[in-house]
């Protein structure tokens, strides 16, 4: 700040530069109190009067209840109440409506729900479950889709006696015909693994449902509008009558997008207790019972000329479907996106299929299966460029889009950064010099082995309108004081979307960060919204709250005006003054601007509310739309070791570049890849949910393997900024793709090193030893 | 569930003893292993808690007369951080350094994961190349009596010892290696944090005018308890280290070694890495002591 004269006065007014926070780094407004171990999460409330539930989970895969004995369990001083699935209506939720809550008749999976009791303390509720009597009648169970497909296999719900869950079929162009016509077709299998969010907060809920028989719900959930309507089929109420409310969370990552068992479960016991009731998971139960990303198996033909042109893409995916269906079977929505629009390929076909069986079942997890997808689609890439004998960079270049192009399931790529995104990931990290030297190195001696391998992608970054809307509402108000508060349907799960919010509002405000509130955990004061998925959030809630953000400008401005000889085109507003745009010099304080305003004789508040709906469709019933709003793309570049007496594989480097549109906030983007990168590097190398004969033999991070600090490699981010035409901001979502591309540039980086490759995740040390095993003769070791 | 009648908190050794002998008593010290396991529901409590972390006599690192001594309750962070041992036994501190991590370390005590007898157990490995007795000290006719037992007599399968009910193990001794002594650890694992062994191998020895001799080899997770391969020590002992000694000894111990299948790893796999690790620790030894002649 600095100050000018005024005319013959000798006060003088200040004068304020335009400053800009957008794209600068801005801490988390949550950050400080959650590393001084200030924040109350979820799992450390306390309510007045509440008690403690706890789940009977069956100990088959699939069997017939016989009969459940709870007499112990009601008779223990300190229980309230027992509850089993005969004690209560049937009630069927889920996405198919094929689950719920207390299972009845029989049992289908490792998970499912006997019975439930709410207790004084979590140690009666445990004593009491270890009471309950259940006598089962086993039934042949089936685990794996193939089999769950053949005639006469064990039938998992008796109405679907064939066992088929949701299926998917696209096709565009004649496959037949373009596989005559290609020069060379590869066809190859890939199967990808249960992996589990690990959220470090694990599963918890307090229902509260009160007298006037309205239900208050403290939910982990990351899309409470839409929670409600979910979750109120399985308790029996109305949606209308269930109040959400978000404390902060220990992480959700796609596995808080549907309602889970545990959450109707613990308002059926409020219910019956009259009373609150707190349920949360031990760590052990977090990995048995909460969703996984889908596993599946893929079948994938591919065709290409030998100029390099693509010429045909077929798909099967084969789902393991598991007892009941949550979101993991429908992530054929946009991992489809993927297999048929990305690279130009002119013949595209996708065909997807998920079998019930008694395994655990699958939902959202970040990336959505695109993961799948990608995994698969960039390890084939690599093969077809060899086939023809291309190098993966020239090869995926040929077949980039440009912008404008449309695919075959009509996402519009307007403002298409594929090209560009391949060129700076090639150019930074000399990726054709090093490719070729590892290759040849490969026939050398030596017991580590260097490679470089690429993957790219496209995600939905405009959105994904999956439901009939997919906007937000944003209610801002400003106090007397030029303190605001933005209302807003955005959910924060830790992603940072507060501070987002916050810099959107000071950017037109001309507030400072500390004088902006958000609220948005509460679904009775928010206004609609989604959810937080589908790499959404700072699209469309950054966009609802810039549309509310900039009503509110307009409002103050014309007040400014109208007792101004400036217009309230050439006023801007920074660091809480009124200002002349061009020279800066401050017409008038902010807050006191308002409180003219608000005690005139026709008093004003400045309080507005905006909804935005991004531009995109829902899809038609042939799988075809622009489903969102804007696309993006990365490339992504991994450098690795690989220790070929051991099989360890060491990623040494990742470089990442990605069309971000723009930067809103700096640490914000940096964390998310950053986050997303780790996601896939376990994804890519050692995370894996092992699940045999329908039991989790892996339940505690001992043995299920998330990457630590020191495996993580040196991470370089590159973003690519192009001002996105769709978004009024110019940013395009970006927090999915850096989970989803960089896992089959890893593998493509083990086969440039090794000369294997491998088609199923993840590429443990020992599945790499044993493939290097098999090619050599034991003796040269 | 927690069913703890009892809670003592003893001094001495002979305090802690005199509360064992009355029997039905479950020892804590620093808890990284026992308090998992009842979580777990693996283990459960004994109707008496002995929580022994008072016991100062069971402290501390120390040497007399070129007998070293470590107390049952060093944690893995004493032995990590000991300027005597990072000077004498640099395999001992090598151990500590690949256990758990620095949370676990600083609570975690030597009894402690010799007691737990994981066949991944990590400070059993260096310690079985020191030839190592463990003292175990009990209650009997009203006076503490002791008893000294060489470490590889004392595991006997997974999770199992031949401590007796009433025994306490008080601390681990072992003799000053003779001059020339090289020994080393090598760990497995697809993260290098917070790694349970896929294969641990301990390698010692000394060169003696060309010719191997006291060699020591210690293998963790490849059979029921931490595994002395004896047969492979009898490969190499007095042989000069050729290619052929190297090849044979690679054979000995996959032929040595029983792992088992499990949720960490193969057979095969654990086969294939003990042959990995013991040549990398014969190229290791070469180096040390070509270094040192």
């Amino acid at each position: 700040m600095s100050s000018i004269k005024m005319g013959k006065a000798i006060q003088t007014s200040p004068v304020f530069e335009k400053k800009t926070i957008i794209g600068q780094r801005v801490t988390k407004p949550d950050a400080p109190d959650k590393a001084s171990g200030r924040t109350v999460y979820i799992n450390d409330m306390v309510l007045p009067r509440m008690l403690f539930g706890k789940i009977l989970h069956c100990d088959r895969v699939h069997a017939k209840i016989i009969s459940i004995d709870t007499s112990a369990a009601k008779a223990l001083a300190g229980v309230h109440a027992v509850l089993t699935g005969y004690d209560i209506p049937e009630l069927k939720f889920g996405p198919t409506r094929d689950n719920r809550t207390l299972k009845a008749g029989k049992v289908r999976c490792i998970r499912d729900e006997v019975a439930a009791v709410a207790a004084e303390s979590e140690q009666i509720a445990a004593e009491a479950i270890g009471l309950i009597k259940v006598e089962y009648e086993d039934l042949p169970p089936v685990f794996s889709p193939t089999e769950a497909l053949k005639q006469g296999a064990p039938v998992v719900h008796e109405d679907h006696p064939d066992n088929r869950s949701l299926s998917y079929e696209f096709s565009h162009g004649d496959v037949a015909a373009a596989e005559v016509n290609s020069d060379i077709v590869i066809e190859h299998e890939f199967e990808v693994p249960y992996v589990t969010h690990c959220c470090m907060g694990p599963g918890c809920v307090i229902a509260d449902f009160e007298t006037n028989g309205k239900l208050t719900m403290y939910s982990q959930t990351q899309y409470p509008y839409n929670y409600k309507m979910d979750l109120a089929p399985a308790v029996g109420i109305h949606p209308g009558d269930i109040r959400v409310i978000q404390p902060p969370v220990g992480g959700a990552f796609g596995s808080k997008l549907d309602v889970y068992p545990f959450e109707p479960i613990c308002a059926l016991l409020s219910k019956a207790v009259g009373r609150p009731v707190k349920l949360t998971f031990s760590r052990e139960e977090e990995f048995i019972n909460s969703p996984t990303r889908q596993p599946a198996e893929f079948k994938i033909r591919s065709g290409v000329n030998k100029d390099g042109t693509l010429t045909f893409r077929s798909v099967d995916c084969l789902m393991n479907n598991g007892a009941y269906t949550s979101w993991g079977p429908t992530t054929p929505v946009i991992q489809m996106r993927t297999f048929t629009g990305h690279f130009r390929v002119p013949v595209v076909e996708y065909k997807g299929l998920a079998a019930y069986t008694n395994s655990v079942y699958a939902g959202s997890f970040r990336g959505y299966g695109n993961v799948q997808a990608t995994f698969v689609t960039a390890s084939v890439m690599d093969m077809l460029a060899e086939a023809v004998g291309m190098d993966p960079i020239a090869f995926r270049l040929k077949n980039a889009q440009k912008p404008g192009e449309v695919t075959p399931q009509g996402s519009k790529l307007d403002d298409c950064k594929l090209r560009e995104c391949i060129e700076i990931a090639a150019e930074k990290t000399d990726f054709l010099k090093k490719y070729k030297l590892y290759a040849q190195d490969r026939v050398n001696a030596g017991r580590i082995k260097h490679g470089i391998g690429i993957a790219t992608s496209i995600h939905n970054a405009g959105g994904a309108k999956i439901h009939k809307s997919d906007g937000c509402g944003s209610i801002l108000k400003l106090d007397d004081y030029a303190r605001a508060t933005l209302i807003t349907g955005a959910s924060e799960i830790g992603q940072g979307i507060d501070a987002v919010l916050s810099q959107i509002v000071m950017e037109e405000l001309g507030i400072p960060m500390s004088d902006i509130t958000i609220v948005n955990n509460d679904t009775a004061l928010g206004p609609w919204d989604v959810g937080v998925h589908a790499s959404r959030t700072t699209f469309v809630t950054g966009n609802s709250a810039l549309r509310a953000a900039k009503a509110a400008r307009k409002q103050i401005l014309r007040a400014a005006a109208r007792q101004s000889n400036v217009s309230a085109e050439q006023m801007d507003l920074r660091e809480g003054h009124v200002v002349q745009a061009d020279n800066g010099v401050s017409i008038i304080k902010l807050d006191k601007l308002l409180r003219q305003m608000h005690f005139a004789e026709e008093p004003e508040l400045v309080m507005v509310s905006e909804y935005y709906e991004p531009d995109s469709e829902l899809e038609d019933k042939n799988h075809v739309g622009n489903l969102s709003a804007t696309w993006a793309h990365g490339a992504y570049v991994a450098e690795v070791e690989v220790d070929t007496e051991t099989g360890e594989v060491k990623v040494v480097k990742m470089t990442a570049v990605q069309d971000v549109g723009r930067v809103i906030n700096r640490l914000g983007i940096e964390g998310q890849m950053e986050g997303g990168i780790s996601v896939s590097l376990g994804y890519a190398l050692s995370e894996q949910l092992q699940i045999k004969d329908g039991k989790v033999l892996n339940p505690n991070f001992r043995d299920y393997k998330v990457p630590t600090a020191p495996e993580t490699p040196e991470i370089e981010l590159h973003f690519v900024e192009s001002d996105c035409k769709a978004s009024p901001l110019g940013c395009k979502g970006i927090a999915e793709l850096p989970a989803i591309i960089p896992a089959p540039a890893i593998a493509n980086a083990v086969y440039n090193a090794i000369g294997v490759r491998f088609f199923a995740p993840p590429l443990t040390p020992e599945k790499v030893a044993r493939a290097l095993h098999d090619q050599v003769p034991d003796n040269t070791q | 569930m927690i069913n703890i009648e009892n809670y003592h908190r003893p001094s001495s050794i002979s305090e802690a003893v005199q509360l064992l002998q009355q029997g039905e008593a479950t020892i804590v010290a620093g808890g990284t292993d026992l308090t998992p396991q009842i979580e777990a529901g693996a283990r459960q409590f004994e109707s008496t808690l002995i929580n022994i972390q008072r016991v100062e006599e069971m402290r501390g690192i120390s040497v007399t007369s070129g007998r070293y001594r470590i107390g049952g309750l060093t944690t893995v962070t004493d032995i990590l951080e000991s300027t005597t041992l990072a000077a004498d036994i640099p395999v001992l501190v090598e151990a500590a350094d690949h256990f758990a991590s620095p949370q676990i370390r600083n609570a975690a005590t030597l009894a402690g994961n010799l007691c737990n007898a994981s066949p991944a157990g990590d400070m059993c490995i260096p310690l079985l190349l020191l030839d190592a007795q463990v003292e175990l000290v009990s209650w009997i006719d009203e006076s503490v009596s002791t008893r000294r037992l060489a470490l590889c007599d004392f595991f006997i399968g997974p999770g199992k010892t031949v401590l007796q009910k009433n025994e306490l193990l008080t601390a681990v001794e072992f003799k000053q290696p003779v001059a020339g002594f090289s020994a080393s650890f090598q760990k497995s694992g697809p993260r290098p944090a917070l790694e349970i062994s896929t294969v641990a191998m301990g390698f010692a020895g000394v060169l003696e005018a060309g010719v191997l001799r006291g060699v020591r080899i210690a293998i963790g997770a490849v059979a029921p308890t931490p595994l002395r391969a004896t047969a492979t020590e009898l490969v190499l002992e007095g042989r000069s280290l050729n290619e052929s000694a190297i090849a044979q000894a690679v054979e000995a111990v996959q032929e040595e070694v029983k792992p088992i299948d499990d949720v960490r790893a193969s057979a095969w796999y654990r086969t294939h890495l003990s042959g990995v690790y013991i040549r990398r620790a014969l190229a290791l030894f070469q180096g040390v002591t070509a270094h040192a002649a």
